[in-house]
């Protein structure tokens, strides 16, 4: 995908996200596009490693950078004690209207993300997608060991919170592949 | 009995640099000492004259910054007791581990920039895929000249390198995962806000090319510098870098200081052509265009080697590379005829539909088109309030929400200029209209 169809598609990601009255702020959008990228197969294209607060992609994070130099995407604070909420810029209209293929082509699982992760905080969305990060990327632990994984990796987040983001990512991959 | 003793080094932005006589190993050996011979800021020198500093004092005031960070933020009497996330990472003040992690971190710092290939970043495009100058630092730091003498002074070369490189080029690279307390140790030397590489580098840049702009209040900042949970209960207990709200001021004018120099300095429209003539240059002049990736064969090659060649080159008319010699040596660099506007960015790509227009007129040689954005523009960190309440930088201060721009500039050979400007101004309106979308 060329860089312009992928802001396309991110601008599309944000979109729904706040239509289903998202918080969205960047982690939510590295989540979402993690989930949507490595879960739903959408062709992004960004490298996403174990870093702060969950899977990261700091090439994302650049063209969240880009996007909003171009005015497609803007930061907008809020007041303590949220973090500030990224928003469709000026140029995002234009952009969508004229990459509306890749959009289209995308919008099922874009939704799909939307419905699943909208209402979610910052700490369920990092856990969840530590969660699945740890079980599709160190094949080496048994499914019994995950949540221990987790916690060895982040030992912010407890045994109980890591064992109930490996049972609902569980439950999140059967129903997405059911639907 | 091994000597320790202390080395001092003069250095016109920090004053003295101080090393102890292992770490002065490292400084001697030659990896560091090719370093000497690394522009900092590429062909910059010749817009900005005095902007003719090396790598090697940079790589010296990186370690000297990322100690005194180090210092600061693992200090007792910085770290919040209410914040376990924090407290349980950082290791106990003057003990062993502590005293390890600072020595390590000191080398990482002072090897971070090894890799380097002549005339910095602009050349990393002429290494193969999956390679940059990150890679190059971390073969060579794992390489048998440098690890030697790390594992000789009790350090080990995997560490130092995968502080220096990062979290996602160790991911890409080495295959291993940086645990919390690691990720602090490479935010300090190159992290996106207050990494000691950025600090240096704008304070550096600014002193040798004789500007003001990137200027700030490092002493201050550094000094306010804490390990913070990102947000506040409720929201991620990661540790991170952040500020007391005492630094936020500093931490804003670096910011600042960041975006003047990107639009003053580093992204002068005359340096990106240069940029662009030393790349056809390099493209043309080396071996299947392509710098070699044997670390020891890297080692072979500085600026000199290759300032050398193109003065050479640039005298011979019968050499494939001379166009591009002559371009630089002698001055014939391309003529910026287009520069974005802010109206102009509310289109999606003026600057490539000008770029299309202009090839099809004077000819895709005479015409260059360069976009750059201001990358690693990260203002998200957290602020600690009244030393009770985690607050986000971009909610306590206006100035964090959006310092970022787009430098977009098209070039025509020198000998075309005046026509182009004319061709420019009766057709500009014309081109930019169908500029909607790609």
């Amino acid at each position: 995908m060329e860089r312009y169809e992928r802001a396309a598609v991110l601008l599309s990601l944000v979109e729904k996200l706040r239509d289903g009255d998202s918080w969205c702020g960047e982690t939510h959008v590295q989540k979402g596009t993690y989930f949507l990228q490595d879960l739903l197969g959408v062709p992004l294209e960004y490298d996403f490693i174990l870093y702060k607060h969950g899977p990261f992609s700091f090439d994302l994070r650049d063209e969240i950078s880009w996007m909003r130099a171009k005015d497609l995407l803007k930061l907008q604070p809020q007041p303590w004690p949220y973090g500030p909420k990224l928003i469709p810029g000026d140029n995002a209209e234009l952009l969508m209207e004229t990459y509306l293929k890749p959009i289209e082509r995308y919008t099922d699982r874009v939704q799909k993300i939307a419905d699943e992760f909208a209402d979610m905080g910052v700490t369920a969305l990092e856990r969840y997608a530590t969660a699945y990060y740890v079980s599709k990327n160190h094949e080496e632990v048994g499914d019994g060991d995950i949540a221990v994984k987790i916690v060895e990796l982040k030992p912010h987040i407890s045994l109980g919170e890591a064992q109930e983001a490996v049972e609902f990512v569980a439950k999140l991959r059967r129903v997405l592949s059911e639907s | 009995m091994v000597n320790k003793r202390t080395h001092e080094i003069r250095d016109p932005i920090h004053v003295f640099i101080r090393l102890d006589s292992d770490e002065r190993k490292v400084l001697d050996s030659p990896p560091f000492q090719r370093l000497r011979h690394i522009h900092q800021l590429a062909l910059t020198y010749l817009v900005y004259p005095g902007a003719t500093h090396k790598r090697f004092e940079h790589s010296l005031g990186v370690m000297e910054l990322a100690s005194r960070i180090y210092d600061v933020v693992t200090d007792p009497e910085n770290i919040y007791q209410q914040y376990a996330s924090v407290r349980d990472i950082i290791p106990i003040y003057r003990q062993f581990d502590h005293l390890h992690w600072r020595r390590t971190l000191r080398l990482a710092a002072l090897c971070h920039d090894l890799g380097h290939l002549p005339f910095s970043h602009v050349s990393e495009e002429l290494l193969p895929e999956d390679w940059d100058h990150e890679r190059m630092t971390m073969e060579i730091i794992l390489g048998k000249e440098l690890a030697d003498i790390l594992r000789q002074i009790h350090v080990q070369p995997e560490d130092v390198a995968k502080l220096v490189i990062g979290p996602k080029k160790s991911k890409a690279y080495l295959k291993v995962e940086l645990n919390e307390w690691e990720n602090i140790l490479s935010e300090i030397i190159t992290g996106d806000v207050f990494g000691a590489d950025r600090m240096d580098y704008l304070l550096r840049d600014s002193y040798h090319a004789g500007v003001a702009y990137g200027k700030f209040d490092h002493y201050r900042l550094i000094d306010t510098m804490r390990v913070l949970p990102k947000q506040e209960a409720g929201g991620s207990q990661e540790p991170v870098l952040g500020v007391e709200e005492g630094g936020l001021e500093s931490a804003e004018a670096l910011l600042l200081a960041r975006y003047f120099m990107f639009s003053q300095i580093y992204f002068h429209p005359v340096r990106l052509i240069y940029d662009e003539h030393l790349l056809d240059f390099l493209k043309s002049w080396l071996d299947k265009g392509l710098f070699p990736t044997d670390w020891k064969e890297h080692l072979k090659y500085t600026d000199n080697e290759v300032i050398s060649a193109m003065l050479s080159i640039a005298q011979n008319k019968s050499h494939p590379a001379h166009i591009h010699a002559d371009r630089i040596v002698n001055r014939r660099h391309f003529r910026s005829i287009y520069r974005s506007t802010a109206e102009d960015r509310k289109l999606l790509e003026p600057g490539k539909k000008i770029y299309e227009a202009a090839s099809e007129k004077f000819g895709e040689e005479n015409v260059k088109h360069v976009e750059k954005t201001q990358t690693r523009s990260v203002s998200d960190f957290p602020v600690l309030v009244q030393g009770t309440r985690i607050a986000q930088a971009a909610s306590e201060k206006e100035t964090f929400e959006d310092v970022t721009s787009v430098y977009e500039h098209v070039f025509v050979s020198a000998e075309m200029k005046n026509e182009a400007n004319t061709w420019l101004l009766n057709n500009r309106e014309g081109i930019l209209s169908s500029a909607g979308g790609g």
